[in-house]
């Protein structure tokens, strides 16, 4: 692939040059050659998240919004973290004026990169797009992108997610934990039934509240939420994720 | 402490650490077992921290439960050393909390 580097192309030291020169020609509009250069890279390289998210990127400036969806899902298979994969699927969704799912990808990046301007520009762009009400936002549990995890209290998954599969079961698992420690102080403490536990982080914001005496849910959002939306949103969830299970009896 | 007790509904503050749920200072009614308090709000925090984990990796700063008869409050301060505040729930949460961080900071 030396033949044909452009000029100042950075050789990366793990083979991975093909990254800089298919952004290089995806830059310069040479879209199907820098198909070709990153769909070349990912046949050495298929478990390169960055390798993925260029090809997400080519497909997304191609207009192939299907095919960029499957780049960028792929991206974040290899690494859940993938700050890039998660823009690039907040792109799509907006540009397909789905701004809940926008929104809930950046939420899910500025967890990951909390001080990262670019996400949060785009968040405080896509928020200033709907009404800022707590009731805007309409539970999605079965979305595993919506940071609303439910879960019983042996620590399994009932629907819901915290971005990625393996990440929403440790959380179920935690959260197990969390809501019997909660039981256990509010019945050693006599403070009665539990409403909520809430937890602040320089990161994130989770709220914990029980759904009925078997399951409970778990909400994280950025760190920018204010507390109060959050307890509102986990109230408004909680009572989605009731309907759900009557659903499922 | 006793600025922190004198919120309405406040029934007590203590500086617990959270290695081994042991009281280091306290201010509270007489009715309320501090020793429960603290040995309670850190088993609670420790799940707190691990829950909080699985979301990101940045460790809790607050712990906010609240229950039909009573809030616990809880602000980190210089590991392993939290405040802690129990509340009836018709106390000024909001007050509280901030009061509680501002004296968290001043622990260190």
């Amino acid at each position: 692939m030396t033949d044909v580097l452009l000029p100042g192309t950075i050789v990366h030291p793990h083979g991975l040059a093909f990254l800089e020169l298919g952004e290089r020609l995806r830059q310069r509009g040479q879209f199907a050659a820098a198909a070709a250069v990153a769909l070349a890279g990912l046949g050495h390289y298929p478990a390169v998240a960055d390798a993925h998210d260029l090809l997400g990127r080519i497909r997304a400036d191609q207009g192939d919004d299907a095919g960029a969806v499957s780049a960028w899902r792929a991206a974040l298979e290899c690494d859940p973290a993938h700050i890039g994969a998660r823009k690039g699927l907040a792109f799509v969704a907006f540009r397909a004026r789905d701004f809940p799912a926008a929104e809930r990808n950046l939420e899910i990046a500025a967890m990951r990169a909390p001080h990262d301007a670019t996400v949060l520009a785009a968040l405080d762009r896509i928020r200033a797009l709907r009404p800022s009400s707590i009731a805007d936002e309409t539970p999605r549990l079965a979305d595993s992108m919506t940071g609303t995890l439910l879960y019983d209290l042996q620590g399994m998954r009932l629907t819901g997610g915290a971005g990625d599969e393996a990440a929403a079961d440790t959380l179920a698992a935690e959260g197990a934990g969390l809501s019997r420690e909660t039981a256990r102080a509010a019945r050693l403490l006599d403070l009665g039934e539990v409403r909520y536990l809430a937890i602040e982080t320089p990161s994130a914001m989770i709220a914990m509240l029980p759904v009925t005496t078997e399951t409970s849910l778990i909400l994280h959002r950025p760190a920018a939420t204010p507390i109060g939306r959050l307890l509102a949103q986990a109230e408004h969830a909680a009572q989605a994720a009731r309907h759900w299970l009557e659903q499922m009896r | 402490m006793r600025e922190v007790t004198g919120v309405p509904g406040v029934v007590g503050a203590l500086i617990i650490s959270s290695d081994d749920g042991l009281v280091v200072a306290e201010s509270a009614m007489e009715d309320l077992v501090t020793a429960n308090v603290a040995a309670l709000s850190a088993a609670l925090i420790a799940r707190a921290t691990r829950a909080a984990a699985a979301v990101n990796p940045s460790v809790p700063t607050t712990m906010q439960f609240v229950a039909e008869r009573g809030a616990i409050f809880a602000v980190a301060g210089p590991a392993p050393l939290w405040l802690v505040a129990v509340a009836r729930p018709d106390a000024e949460l909001g007050r509280l909390r901030l009061l509680l961080r501002d004296f968290a900071g001043a622990l260190g």
